[in-house]
């Protein structure tokens, strides 16, 4: 009965996409229906869910199947901001709050600073942590208080054109970032009118957060109320000189990013390759036309030959705010969405998302997948073994939205010839710290 | 209507004149139609199409079917139910902001009463203040008395139309002469009446243009059902369409849905253009009995 | 203020309404029919602007919660350099485009009401249908067109040789943003022309033997002074919507990073703040800065017309 109500779901139209084949996929299905051995006769409780993706619909279905005392009430309301931005107007408002909501890793500090989430950890949470890859859940606790349960995560990596890197005499991904930029130089050279990639920096801040993190940049450390902000230190100085030059030498492009014309560049090889995260490798696919075949994964670059010094970049949670009424319930949804097995494999075969789930991720039909896309290739490999190495100690901003903001302006000015990238940094930082004092915090 | 003098209607300058004009005219509605153009197009290519095609010019591979059904399907159907909802919110604002409107601009054109200028003042500065200002207070009054992500939320705010005020009132100076007023009340008419069997004849054309100025307003407004609706069940089309258009160009976890996005817009603006073409007929009849004078 | 004067009086009789002693329904009547309208301007405008004026006399910090601040943010949104900068781009951004759209908006209302044309019908509609596209959908389609990898303006001139058309640089980004809005707009204001000529009664025109140049003049001399008042209307109102520009350059900040930032125009600066800052009393104070801007503008406006204008 299950397995007919999801399989319907599944062919609909727009929803297949069948890449990852495999029998342990539509073996899944039944198996989700046999979940119900945990619960117990208990009151009916209903509770709020906001998330923005896609595959929520038919999980809370087959949690509402598994729990039948607990009736979920699913919305999406918008896509990254617009979503954090309802969140925050219902806080305002002090009503209409949801249970449970999508949480990135890098929105947490921002909403733990308002008071919003509700500690899982004494609802059971920390049960099923060992199930999680260990940085993960380093960012969701804080000791035992649990503030979300993970969903997904986005290591980082290299995707490139072997093509495009072949007629440039590359045969193999840069390893470190000295040959990336060499690299950069001679495909600007023997393929005039391509780059190796398009630098983001004024699009994107979460990217520039996740190579500088991997370069070792901590621009925020929060204790109390005393917060340390060191936004244009000497790491960063370093990081924006490294890229200046690739600007100044035409070797990368500055082209708006996550626009139509944006990823034809990749279909057409204008954009040679992508520093990104595990998430990517699907995303190509689904929007790549011509370029099939001719892309192939790496391990992200390093700055010191022989390192293995991983970021993140992206990835969610399921928080549960402090408003709910029912903690227990909310905590036990959350934990199913993120933890359950079968949930997970969901996430990871049919949406596409880069497991956080150990189990899942160590599984021989997730690893060893080849990707013809990729010529072959078994890119998960390559992305579970960077997920190990991701090192968590990097903190995000109880106001990483307004940083953002400043990230992108200030690169976007200098990119449009106000200064270097450098003097973008001091700006930014001049107006970081001006804004954590106007807010109240100790600024060190 | 037409200014043609009997002896001009063959003259070869006016039919020149007349070419030219149609030419001018022509000429901007290429323009006008360019964008409209790749929307029809764009709706009818499959998504690589969309990205690797000319975009004013059809693929060789038609899929306009194939993507109204997705449209239609993506989400459970959500998009009928948007475009539901866009009709109702619209449907409701334009009535409700035409018949206001009228009522306010006629108390302003045909009658002397104390604090009249300092109304009319406050109404047309307050439309000074910009939307920005007033979302989040709006919002918070909402919440308040208990109307968030309700149609209300969205329909209420837009029944407060100061530009159909406005325009009332200029219309109303001119159509509704006060002669004909004054000759309602010799004859023992109350005031109600005169406004509802005498006046409103006359108004229809303007009253007409309100509604259509107003229900459009409505159909497209993006911020304010965005700010007070939180259920994708409420949303009107432009929430629901920005939506899955950030989705397709947004990150992990988003699909692709460029041409559903595409085909929905094209949908959005065809209900519009019915509305308008309906309207067409209020103008045409009101304007005759309205450009004759007594 | 002048411009109740001058949208009140028209332009044949002067009508003005009289006023007599009597009954209660006379006098009552303007009240109840103000009164639909008054209510809903209290309820949804009046209180949440009342609102706002509170909220930015406030300050709520992420440490140490929310305190009174008087006339602080105030001094400081007068000061902001992000603030002017975006009003200058707003003031070039009216004296470019307000005249073009109006005149065109004239130019084809006077064309369609004087009947020369063929396929009135089909023109009237068809130059209203960008204002019935939602703006979210019309920055969608605007913002291909002006890509420069993949819009067609960029395709052609690749096609024949020619540099790429570059709608999104610094110079440029203006008048394509003007582009968008007299795009939308431009029906709209013909529209309301149209019927404000039609509105003129047919015993004020002359039925004079006019071929083509004549019923220029004739439009010119006669139906142009007539309209005058609904212009100044559409003037005022559009130098209100210019300076509250937010929605075309915020939509194409996508793709226009380098020239659109997060204080382009006051009210993305405001919009900013406030979403993205949680700085929202700061925003009520930018926004009412905004406010009195217009104000300021529209009035100086207005003074210099009336002036003009024998009424």
């Amino acid at each position: 009965m299950t397995k007919k109500l999801l399989d319907t779901v599944f062919d609909a139209p727009v929803g297949r996409r069948t890449f990852l084949k495999g029998a342990a996929a539509t073996a899944a299905l039944p198996a989700l229906g046999a979940l119900g051995g945990t619960a117990m006769a208990q009151e009916a409780v209903e509770l709020t869910y906001w998330a923005w993706t896609p595959g929520d619909p038919e999980m809370v279905a087959a949690f509402m199947k598994a729990y039948p005392n607990i009736k979920i009430n699913y919305q999406n309301v918008g896509q990254g901001g617009p979503h954090y931005q309802k969140l925050r107007d219902a806080l305002t408002a002090g009503s209409g709050i949801p249970d449970v909501a999508q949480m990135e890793f890098n929105s947490i500090p921002s909403f733990k600073a308002l008071n919003a989430l509700a500690d899982m950890g004494t609802a059971g949470a920390n049960d099923i942590k060992d199930k999680f890859v260990d940085w993960t859940w380093k960012s969701v606790s804080d000791g035992d208080k649990v503030y979300g349960i993970p969903w997904d995560s986005g290591p980082m990596g290299l995707l490139y054109r072997e093509d495009v890197f072949s007629k440039s005499g590359l045969s193999a991904a840069p390893e470190t970032w000295d040959e990336y930029a060499e690299a950069a130089m001679k495909i600007a050279k023997d393929s005039p009118g391509s780059y190796i990639t398009d630098f983001v920096g004024s699009a994107d801040a979460g990217w520039v957060a996740g190579v500088l993190w991997q370069k070792g940049w901590r621009p925020f450390h929060l204790d109390g109320t005393n917060i340390s902000i060191k936004l244009n230190d000497q790491i960063a100085k370093d990081w924006a000189a490294y890229w200046q030059k690739l600007i100044d030498a035409k070797a990368v492009d500055t082209a708006p990013a996550w626009t139509a014309d944006w990823f034809a560049g990749f279909d057409s090889g204008k954009y040679a390759s992508w520093v990104c995260a595990a998430w990517s490798p699907v995303l190509m696919i689904s929007a790549m036309k011509t370029s099939v075949g001719k892309w192939r994964a790496a391990k992200m670059p390093q700055w010191k030959k022989g390192d293995y010094v991983i970021s993140n970049w992206g990835g969610s949670t399921f928080a549960t705010m402090a408003a709910t009424q029912h903690l227990k319930e909310a905590t036990q949804f959350a934990m199913w969405m993120g933890g359950n097995l079968e949930t997970a494999k969901y996430w990871n075969q049919k949406q596409y998302l880069f497991p956080v789930v150990k189990d899942v991720l160590n599984d021989p039909a997730v690893l060893d997948y080849k990707f013809d896309f990729y010529g072959g290739q078994q890119v998960n490999k390559i992305f579970a073994e960077a997920e190990a190495h991701v090192d968590p100690s990097f903190e995000f901003a109880p106001f990483q939205d307004y940083v953002n903001t400043h990230i992108q302006d200030e690169f976007a000015a200098s990119i449009g010839g106000n200064g270097t990238l450098a003097d973008a940094f001091d700006r930014v930082q001049d107006a970081i710290v001006a804004y954590a004092k106007d807010q109240g915090y100790t600024v060190t | 209507m037409a200014i043609v003098g009997r002896s001009g209607a063959t003259s070869a300058s006016f039919r020149r004149s007349r070419w030219l004009l149609t030419g001018v005219l022509a000429l901007y509605f290429i323009y006008t139609f360019i964008p409209l153009f790749y929307v029809i197009a764009a709706s009818t290519k499959t998504n690589p199409d969309l990205f690797s095609t000319f975009g004013l010019w059809f693929s060789s591979d038609f899929h306009l079917f194939e993507n109204l059904r997705d449209l239609f399907a993506q989400d459970r159907g959500a998009f009928s139910r948007w475009l539901g909802n866009s009709f109702f919110y619209a449907l409701c604002a334009g009535v409700g902001a035409a018949l206001v409107s009228t009522l306010a601009g006629y108390a302003f054109s045909k009658y002397d009463f104390a604090g009249k200028r300092f109304t009319y003042a406050l109404v047309l500065g307050a439309v000074m203040i910009p939307q920005t200002a007033l979302v989040i207070p709006l919002f918070l009054l909402l919440s308040n008395i208990k109307l968030l992500d309700t149609p209300w939320a969205v329909i209420l705010p837009q029944l407060v139309f100061p530009q159909g005020v406005f325009l009332m009132r200029a219309y109303i100076d001119d159509a509704v002469s006060n002669e004909l007023i004054d000759a309602g009340r010799v004859d023992g008419a109350g005031e109600l009446r005169i406004f509802s069997s005498i006046a409103f004849r006359l108004m229809t054309p303007a009253v007409s243009t309100v509604f259509v100025l107003a229900f459009v307003a409505a159909w497209n407004n993006y911020f304010l059902p965005l700010v007070v609706l939180n259920s994708s069940e409420h949303f009107p089309i432009t929430v629901g369409l920005a939506n899955w258009y950030a989705s397709a160009a947004g990150g992990s976890g988003g699909s692709l849905l460029y041409t559903v996005v595409m085909a929905g817009s094209l949908v959005s603006i065809v209900p519009v253009i019915v509305a308008f073409l309906l309207i067409q007929r209020f103008w045409q009849g009101g304007l005759a009995t309205g450009a004759v004078k007594t | 203020m002048q411009l109740a004067e001058m949208a009140a009086t028209t332009a044949t009789t002067g009508a003005r309404p009289r006023h007599s002693s009597g009954t209660w329904g006379r006098r009552l009547a303007p009240y109840l029919f103000l009164l639909p309208f008054l209510i809903l301007f209290v309820a949804f405008l009046i209180v949440p602007l009342l609102y706002a004026l509170d909220l930015s006399l406030w300050k709520k910090a992420l440490v140490g919660g929310t305190r009174f601040v008087g006339i602080e943010n105030y001094q400081k949104a007068f000061v902001d350099a992000k603030f002017w900068a975006g009003v200058l781009t707003l003031v070039k951004f009216a004296l470019m485009q307000i005249p073009v759209m109006l005149g065109l908006a004239l130019l084809f209302a006077l064309i369609l009401d004087s009947g020369v044309v063929y396929l009135k019908g089909f023109f009237r509609v068809s130059f209203f249908i960008p204002y019935a596209v939602p703006t979210v959908i019309a920055a969608l389609l605007w913002g291909y067109l002006y890509s420069p990898v993949s819009g067609p303006a960029a395709q052609i001139a690749t096609a024949l040789g020619w540099p790429k058309p570059d709608f999104l640089n610094p110079s440029t980004i203006l008048p394509s943003i003007a582009n968008i809005a007299t795009w939308e707009y431009m029906g709209y204001n013909m529209i309301i022309y149209f019927a404000a000529l039609q509105a003129i009664p047919q015993d004020l025109e002359e039925a004079s033997t006019v071929d083509g140049a004549g019923a220029f003049a004739h439009a010119i001399y006669v139906k142009l002074p007539l309209i005058v008042p609904t212009i100044l209307v559409t003037i005022i109102f559009s130098i209100i919507g210019s300076l509250q520009l937010f929605s075309e350059p915020y939509l194409l900040i996508n793709i226009a990073r380098t020239v659109i930032n997060s204080s382009f125009t006051p009210n993305i600066y405001a919009y900013t703040q406030s979403f993205i800052g949680q700085q929202y009393n700061y925003a009520a104070a930018i926004s009412f800065l905004l406010g009195a801007v217009t104000a300021v503008i529209s009035y100086v406006f207005m003074l210099a017309t009336s002036r003009r204008s024998a009424r």
